[in-house]
């Protein structure tokens, strides 16, 4: 199985009735690990059905595949459908290269540091 | 032979893969390095040929072969010409389809607006694979399955249009 490592954290100072954290996937996402490891992700939003504000930084991602991104899809349309939002962090340029040609930047804001991501999901 | 003496003269490797997704990673990095140092291809290509490529495996791993088996990779490269990658898979998978259906499918994909699709699956060939690559062909092969062809040519400009893009910072994407 390929090595992937997901860590996950909360973010102080979030305005009220909002509950920021931040998701950190290091490694590789490919079609031996995802599906065990989208569980983790599908677990968060489960403990946080109302107002959750999901940043993943990206910025130790080294590969995803498009089954990866399929999940970041649904996890996108679970978060926004219960009054929250995504972001992405902090991508590398191969990883922010694969979600602008599968169109998914459309969708998610993608910003090039966490700190950046921070300040938009706490305004 | 070193990376000068292939210069001129058209690469060919064969390998073949188990079908378990567990080799994929390996196969990622031999496409990565391989591309960024023998076929003239920009890092930028490489690191996309590596996804077409994954893409590609996992697709005759998952849709075309039993397990168990074998799935084949060709890589033939003409160092600043050109880099062409062919996958052939067994047709012993869950979902046996022939040529002609699978070059139906892949038209029917390649409409869908993708930043209006909210689906779980379907990016991997119509979008990876075919906005990345020049040409994509579906064949029925020997085995009875399906061999798909993908051809992408180097053009100094695409490289160059990269470049820019990779040098814009700060920007929000949505």
């Amino acid at each position: 199985m390929t090595q992937v490592q997901i860590t996950m954290e909360d973010v102080a100072g979030a305005p009220q009735g909002r509950t920021v954290k931040i998701v950190q996937i290091a490694g590789q996402l490919d079609e031996s690990n995802v599906d065990e490891e989208a569980k983790k992700i599908y677990a968060l939003i489960e403990s946080v059905p109302q107002g959750l504000f999901l940043i993943f930084d990206f910025s130790m991602l080294e590969y995803m595949n498009s089954k990866s991104i399929g999940y970041l899809t649904d996890w996108y349309s679970k978060v926004s459908a219960s009054g929250g939002r995504v972001a992405i962090a902090a991508a590398r340029g191969n990883i922010l290269d694969i979600l602008q040609v599968v169109g998914l930047t459309q969708l998610v804001n993608a910003y090039s540091s966490l700190e950046e991501a921070k300040l938009a999901m706490n305004q | 032979m070193d990376t000068e003496s292939l210069q001129d003269k058209a690469m060919e490797i064969a390998i073949e893969l188990p079908t378990q997704a567990y080799f994929l990673s390996g196969i990622r990095d031999f496409i990565l390095n391989l591309t960024k140092n023998v076929t003239g291809f920009s890092q930028q290509w490489a690191f996309r040929f590596q996804a077409v490529v994954d893409e590609m495996c996992n697709n005759a791993i998952e849709h075309g072969s039993a397990a168990g088996q074998n799935i084949k990779v060709q890589i033939v490269s003409q160092r600043g010409k050109h880099l062409e990658v062919i996958v052939s898979d067994t047709g012993t998978g869950p979902e046996k389809m022939n040529a002609k259906q699978m070059t139906e499918l892949y038209k029917e994909r390649r409409q869908v607006t993708q930043g209006e699709y909210l689906g779980f699956r379907g990016r991997g060939l119509p979008k990876i694979v075919g906005e990345w690559t020049d040409e994509v062909m579906f064949e029925d092969n020997e085995s009875g399955g399906i061999t798909v062809r993908v051809k992408k040519y180097l053009r100094s400009e695409e490289d160059e249009v990269l470049s820019k893009q990779s040098k814009a910072s700060n920007l929000v994407l949505s």
